[in-house]
């Protein structure tokens, strides 16, 4: 009896693992909240789910289902997908996982070997997949886009995107929009210019580029002095969102290089430390807002774009809520780029409030300098580019923050082609760590409702549910279920690592499942009895 | 081939500063480098180093002798990766800056230096045991351990570092020096030295109960205290006592 029912349940699974990820599914993944089909869940990016089994009540009997443990001690970054049971996530720096996601056990796994030398600030990291179709889709450290085919693994199509050597690579998680690829560039610390590449899905050809720095002629060039332009950084290294009803991809954009010597790229530095709105078609710009002007504290804004339409200031609009790494939380409107809110969610002393158009009124004495400049925050910024969450059910943003501060320094940056162009480098300030909480905001006022304060900083993206659930990892090493009403505990236990990800829920078998990465594993619990 | 596979190791063992670092000069030596090299220093260095490098929580640098680098390839290697097991970290700057501090490094050797050993090590070593620092400190495997090990603090502290720390324990207190103070719901005290902490949990050193690991829901009170333990020997370690003891931690390394 028992093997009768586990061969039937194995040939409906032999089923479902050939369905195709249609672009109307892409479109629609709301719908389906047994699947996690995108980086962010759905093109709306609010960590959001629907599925109503684990809730307030009894996410206290989760318990340990399976563990994935990578093979690479590198950063966990990666933010898996699952598709009708098959669970597809990247192993560091660019392996490619296909697994049961009932039971943990590989189907396959692709190697991708990168060369010796490679150029990356901050680990061989890759923070996930995107699939359509039945292709899978990965960037790589070395400045590859790869299709693989989702049932073997095998390689599609590989095209060049960028020379890694001259300091850029791909970290990033695709987005797919209409039958594109979606990348941007890593590499803000090296001097690069950055960019947003579309390549067709099927064939692997470019379709268009947006440089993220505006080459002579175009508009935003003089906002950078000389030639720095060519070498201003502006990377774009965290996935965006997509509107389809205005046919917007939003995405946001890093730093300015060098990163904390602002002398040698005098002017306001466009599109850096922005959020962009791109013609999904073309990579034309339709909008921009630009958070921090002439940055000199490497606040890249490559947070993701969470698209909200909710009741705002009394009338209904398409809004996007950002928490920014420079400290405030904004609210755009998403169809013009008009600054509607802004307000700082951290403690801050780098400007005397925002204007009536959003822009900061920098304070001089907040630049960076030899002997160092304490700044509130800290050069990991109030957030940074862990996930935010937004859920409709309670009408609140969250978000992961570091309380603290940094002394930043300044020196004399040598640009050499490939290589670190920074302008010296941010200490901690020694005695003084700061902490780290997990915060919702109203996004009507930007008043903050509730915190959960923890003793490290944290590095977690967050997940709601519509059953009241906040999810969340943290450095500490803990799993956490918060009510997300007022962030009081529900349950939690200990991983064992710092968590670099956000979690996700799906469903096997009709069964809700939560997953999470910590250390150097993915953990996946169900509820117990 | 084997046998010149073990004569190849046994000559790499004999020569491993030769085999690690080839033999660069270093590009960067011009004066407007060492300038460069030397606000490099000031953001990132000076804060251990001194000023000028005469040395403070980390050594003296203007004797001309290093005791991790003798090359100017090694003292890149040095500046760039840091030295493992101790506090000095790597910088995270690009090749040609840090040929910039090593050249500025290079610039300070010989300059005016107050690391003259006065005191007598003998004597010194004499202050420390009457004192009764082995009570809380350890020197190769002897004494206390709830204050810091001193079995090799000459090698990585100055000497003025040192004689400020025996007057003014409390100047600079470092965070893996902070302690633990409170009680349990159930009326036990504990105090000692902060070894970590979450947001539940603390885990603590009490020279008295040993090894602790305590939940906070579990206890009445508690602080982190961000100051040293140890009592400030102003005027009890003095002049002649207070050279001799100073030059005794000194020869410790």
């Amino acid at each position: 009896m028992k093997y009768t029912m586990r061969l039937a349940a194995g040939l409906l699974f032999a089923a479902t693992l050939t369905a195709q990820v249609t672009s109307e599914r892409l479109l629609n993944a709301a719908q389906e909240p047994g699947n996690w089909l995108t980086y962010s869940g759905t093109y709306q990016s609010q960590r959001y789910s629907t599925l109503d089994q684990i809730t307030r009540e009894n996410a206290s009997k989760l318990k340990l289902s399976w563990v994935f443990q990578a093979s690479s001690l590198q950063k966990f970054e990666a933010t898996p997908l699952v598709v009708d049971g098959v669970m597809y996530l990247t192993q560091a720096p660019n392996d490619v996982v296909a697994l049961d996601a009932k039971t943990g056990r590989k189907f396959w796994t692709y190697n991708h070997q990168l060369p010796e030398t490679i150029n990356v600030c901050c680990g061989a990291v890759n923070r996930g997949l995107a699939i359509l179709g039945d292709q899978l889709f990965m960037g790589t450290v070395d400045g590859y886009l790869l299709a693989l085919d989702a049932t073997t693994g095998a390689v599609n199509w590989k095209t060049k995107v960028v020379e890694y050597k001259n300091g850029y690579s791909l970290t990033v998680a695709p987005l797919i929009v209409k039958g594109k690829v979606i990348v941007g560039t890593a590499g803000g610390e090296y001097g690069i210019r950055g960019f947003l590449d579309a390549y067709d899905a099927q064939t692997g050809e470019q379709a268009w580029r947006f440089y993220t720095i505006p080459g002579p002629g175009e508009p935003g060039h003089e906002t950078w002095e000389g030639d720095s332009w060519m070498t201003g950084g502006g990377s774009a290294w965290v996935t965006g969102s997509y509107d389809p009803e205005l046919n917007l991809v939003y995405w946001g954009i890093g730093n300015p290089a060098p990163d904390w010597n602002g002398d040698v790229r005098m002017g306001d530095n466009l599109y850096t430390d922005s959020a962009v709105a791109l013609d999904a078609d073309t990579g034309k710009l339709k909008w921009h807002f630009q958070f921090t002007p002439h940055d000199e504290w490497d606040w890249d804004s490559v947070q993701v774009p969470v698209l909200v339409d909710r009741e705002f200031q009394g009338r209904m609009r398409k809004v996007i809520l950002w928490g920014n790494r420079n400290g405030h939380f904004y609210v755009l409107d998403r169809a013009t780029g008009e600054y509607l809110l802004g307000k700082a969610f951290v403690h801050q002393t780098w400007n005397d409030g925002l204007d009536e158009k959003g822009r900061p009124k920098t304070r001089q004495a907040a630049a960076p300098s030899i002997e160092g400049t304490k700044v509130y925050p800290g050069v990991q910024g109030g957030t940074n580019w862990y996930s935010p969450s937004y859920s409709p059910q309670t009408g609140l943003f969250y978000l992961s923050v570091w309380e603290y501060a940094s002394t930043y320094h300044k020196n004399d940056p040598i640009y050499a082609e490939g290589h670190r162009f920074l302008g010296s480098l941010p200490r901690r300030v020694e005695g003084d760590p700061g902490y780290g909480a997990i915060r919702a905001l109203d996004p009507e006022t930007g008043e903050m409702e509730w915190e959960f304060r923890m003793v490290e900083v944290t590095n977690s993206g967050l997940l709601s549910t519509s059953t009241g659930v906040l999810f969340s990892g943290s450095n500490e090493g803990h799993f956490l279920a918060l009510d997300a009403r007022n962030g009081q505990e529900i349950w939690r236990t200990n991983l064992g690592g710092r968590a670099y990800a956000s979690p996700i829920t799906y469903t096997v078998d009709g069964e809700q499942q939560i997953s999470i990465a910590a250390g150097n594993a993915l953990f996946t619990f169900v509820l117990g009895e | 081939m084997k046998a010149f596979r073990i004569a190849m190791v046994l000559f790499l063992a004999a020569f491993p500063a030769w085999a690690q670092h080839e033999e660069v000069v270093n590009p960067r030596q011009s004066p407007e480098d060492v300038a460069v090299g030397g606000r490099i220093f000031r953001s990132h260095c000076a804060v251990c180093h001194g000023l000028g490098g005469v040395g403070d929580r980390a050594p003296n640098l203007t004797t001309g002798q290093f005791r991790h680098a003798t090359s100017d390839s090694a003292l890149h290697e040095v500046v760039s990766r840091g030295i493992p097991g101790t506090e000095m970290p790597g910088v995270y700057f690009n090749g040609a800056e840090v040929w910039q501090v090593v050249a500025y490094v290079r610039s300070l050797s010989g300059a005016a230096t107050d690391e003259k050993i006065t005191g007598d090590v003998a004597a010194g070593q004499k202050v420390y045991a009457s004192k009764s620092c082995a009570r809380c400190h350890r020197v190769n495997s002897e004494g206390g351990r709830s204050g810091p090990d001193l079995s090799r603090i000459g090698g990585s502290r100055s000497q003025a570092h040192l004689r400020a720390a025996v007057v003014n324990p409390n100047e600079k207190v470092l965070p893996n020096q902070w302690r633990f103070s409170g009680a349990t719901k159930d009326g036990t005290i504990v105090s000692g030295r902060l070894l970590n902490e979450d947001t539940y949990t603390v885990q603590m050193f009490d020279a008295r109960l040993g090894l602790m690991s305590l939940a906070k829901a579990d206890m009445a009170s508690y602080e982190v205290l961000k100051e040293s333990a140890m009592p400030s020997y102003e005027g009890s370690i003095a002049g002649k006592d207070l050279d001799d003891l100073t030059a005794y931690l000194a020869s410790l390394r």
